[in-house]
């Protein structure tokens, strides 16, 4: 029983029934709000807001009906119980209380419980009512926010994600086109030195959670691409900062390649997802397996960095795919599976369209029905690197303001430089000169040359000669790696300086060491600069620099690089 | 009175007088008065020949009748209601008089419980 006292309009035109109603609602402890015809009961309600109405069917000036429903009306989504008081009995008066928004009856003569009975259970229709529809409201205005929120997120992670190279020429890929983020990522970017990462992650979860774990994780992977650093540092980090920011629980299942063009191989990392497989244009099929966990579970020391290496040749391709290809199901709820995907392959006559093949074969099983999960697949092939497609640099082009006047020197000594790759950390800073990232694979080749020569040569003593047989470079790498652990002393300084042109700038980079140096003059007039292995280097950087020059004993070397913008 | 027919119910009417309290009195004096007006409209409507008035009239006369616990009278009006709906006044006088003289029983009675 309700002990909520309610404000209750009665409208009846005849006196002793209005008497005899009012008396009743008022011994109920309500409140009563009285009309003498259906002109005053509209009025009074619009002056009073009752919570319940009771209403003769027949009045003069505005009947019943009538008054129900401009109140129906006025009471909008609101549930203003309606009883009408009748003597009425035929179904067609009673049909017509219904039509104008009646919510029950009463007959006379008025029975107390009846009427109690009535007032009760519309109060309890009324307050359910207005929860179900304050819910309602607050779900939806939730859910609105929700997908906003989702929206923003993709926008801003599809900002991020697409910066890279998912465009050349010899990557294929499918990404659901779900208006929220689903969960998986698929990134590409080229390496200063050439080459190529991509990664194709999948995370636990969709919407928010999932977007959370994508921008770091698209973030480090072009940051740390494109400052030259190699794939396993990249995962490293990339498996650090998701082990640091997402709950437990939450990881990303992802697989990560490095393709070399020039040396036709290609190396790949692969945590959590269904086997990638390679591809041969020979019809080969090389099935990779996951032999790690996914990014974002391990601690740093217990992160595994293994890879698989693997010749590729031109027209090989790789394929990789979130769980959603293999476990998409059809109407009657059976999986893809990855028979299926591998009849496929077996089945293939033209490598160039086994991307479409899966594809189609995979919307057709499925069928009409929406998809349940993520179908993200990508197929990455062997091309030659200047038929990819891409002109200069994806990433960062906008920053035009930097610094483009500075100097500075870097000492590595002793176990520093057995131990430290200073590449990256130097290619930042450069990197920073507005517009000189476009020059990010020649600044990278100069950079290498010179520190690997300045180690190799310099402080670790190694004679070039050794390089010029196929047995004597292989000799040349055994005592390079047992001269750097024996090695104990040493140093290398590099001083870099950049100043601006009109256009462009130049880039001074002088390296010094702590070795004995070289005849310099001697190795200048030797004509045989071009020949075998151990001069590749500095001819290489005779091409990219305006200077080249030995100085001191043969431990200096300065190389200016001029470049202007495209 | 010395018939057996029961012209006011006596149990509804106790009822009545707990609901209505200090109320009671006016609520039948209320009553009384409007009856007068009901009969009054019952015989212009007959005299215009206005079949739906009439039975307009004899409805809300029932329901008011009803709620006080007049029986009979408020079977009267029913009857008066039932023949006037399909526009037939042919015993329009008869039931005038019925209704006028179970009126004078029924004021005889509710004023003999108010004490009058």
């Amino acid at each position: 029983m309700s002990n909520e006292s309610l404000k209750i309009l009665i409208a009846d035109d005849n006196d002793t029934d209005r008497m005899i109603l009012q008396a009743i609602v008022k011994r109920q402890g309500h409140q009563v709000v009285a009309a003498r015809d259906g002109a005053e009961a509209v009025e009074k309600f619009r002056e009073t807001a009752p919570q319940i109405v009771l209403l003769d069917a027949l009045m003069p000036r505005m009947d019943g009906f009538e008054a129900a429903e401009i109140i129906k009306k006025m009471a909008g989504e609101e549930l203003v119980p309606i009883i009408f008081l009748t003597s009425l009995t035929d179904a067609e008066s009673l049909a017509r209380c219904v039509d104008a928004g009646g919510d029950d009856f009463l007959s006379k003569p008025y029975n107390q419980i009846i009427l109690q009975a009535k007032i009760n259970a519309f109060n309890r229709m009324r307050i359910m009512h207005s929860t179900l529809q304050e819910q309602r409201d607050q779900i939806a205005e939730n859910n609105e926010h929700l997908l906003q929120e989702q929206q923003v997120a993709k926008t801003v992670f599809d900002n991020v994600a697409h910066m890279g190279c998912l465009h050349a020429r010899n990557i294929k890929h499918l990404l659901s086109p779900l208006s929220v983020f689903n969960g998986d990522v698929l990134l590409a970017c080229q390496k200063p030195s050439g080459g190529m990462h991509v990664l194709l992650g999948d995370f636990t979860g969709h919407g928010l959670p999932a977007a959370i774990g994508a921008m770091p994780l698209a973030e480090i992977f072009y940051g740390m691409t494109n400052k030259g650093f190699n794939m396993t540092d990249v995962l490293r980090e990339i498996n650090q900062k998701l082990k640091q920011i997402l709950p437990v629980g939450f990881f990303c299942c992802s697989c990560m390649i490095d393709l070399d063009f020039e040396n036709q191989d290609i190396e790949v990392w692969i945590g959590g997802l269904p086997d990638a497989i390679l591809y041969r244009s020979s019809g080969e099929i090389i099935r990779i397996k996951s032999n790690h966990l996914p990014l974002g579970v391990l601690s740093t020391e217990r992160f595994k960095t293994e890879t698989y290496q693997y010749e590729m040749g031109m027209g090989d391709r790789f394929y990789m795919w979130s769980d959603g290809i293999i476990e998409s199901r059809n109407i009657s709820g059976d999986m893809f599976g990855e028979s299926r995907v591998l009849d496929l392959f077996d089945r293939n006559h033209v490598p160039e369209q086994l991307f479409g093949e899966i594809q189609s074969s995979v919307q057709q099983f499925i069928g009409e029905k929406e998809y349940d999960d993520d179908l993200t697949m990508v197929e990455v092939a062997m091309m030659p690197e200047s038929e990819l497609g891409l002109e200069g640099s994806q990433v960062g082009k906008s920053a035009l303001i930097g610094p483009v006047n500075w100097h500075f020197t870097y000492e590595m000594r002793n176990e520093t430089l057995r131990e430290f790759n200073p590449l990256p950390l130097l290619l930042h800073v450069i990197m920073e000169v507005p517009g000189l990232r476009t020059f990010s694979g020649q600044v990278y080749t100069m950079l290498a040359e010179l520190m690997s020569n300045a180690l190799e040569h310099g402080v670790l003593g190694l004679d070039s000669k050794m390089k010029e047989t196929p047995a004597g470079f292989a000799a040349y790498y055994m005592s390079r790696a047992e001269r750097l652990k024996d090695f104990s002393q040493g140093w290398i300084r590099v001083s870099v300086d950049h100043q601006p042109l009109e256009k462009g700038g130049v880039l001074m980079v002088r390296v010094e060491d702590s070795g004995e140096g070289f005849d310099y003059e001697k190795f200048e007039s030797k004509s045989n600069l071009n020949k075998g292995y151990c001069g590749r280097g500095i001819p290489l950087i005779g091409n990219l620099c305006r200077r080249v020059e030995y100085l001191g004993k043969g431990n200096i070397v300065e190389v200016e690089f001029e470049w202007r913008p495209e | 009175m010395t018939d057996n027919v029961t012209h006011v119910d006596l149990n509804a009417l106790a009822e009545l007088k707990e609901v209505m309290e200090e109320e009671f009195t006016i609520l039948l004096e209320t009553y009384l008065n409007d009856s007068l007006d009901r009969i009054e409209q019952l015989k212009s409507a007959y005299a215009a020949g206005d079949a739906d008035a009439f039975s307009r009239a004899a409805h809300s006369f029932k329901g008011s009748s009803n709620n006080l616990g007049v029986v009979l009278l408020a079977q009267y009006c029913q009857e008066a209601e039932t023949q006037s709906k399909g526009g037939d006044l042919s015993q329009g006088q008869q039931l005038i008089e019925k209704i006028e003289n179970e009126f004078e029983i029924v004021t005889q009675q509710l004023q003999a419980h108010l004490g009058l």
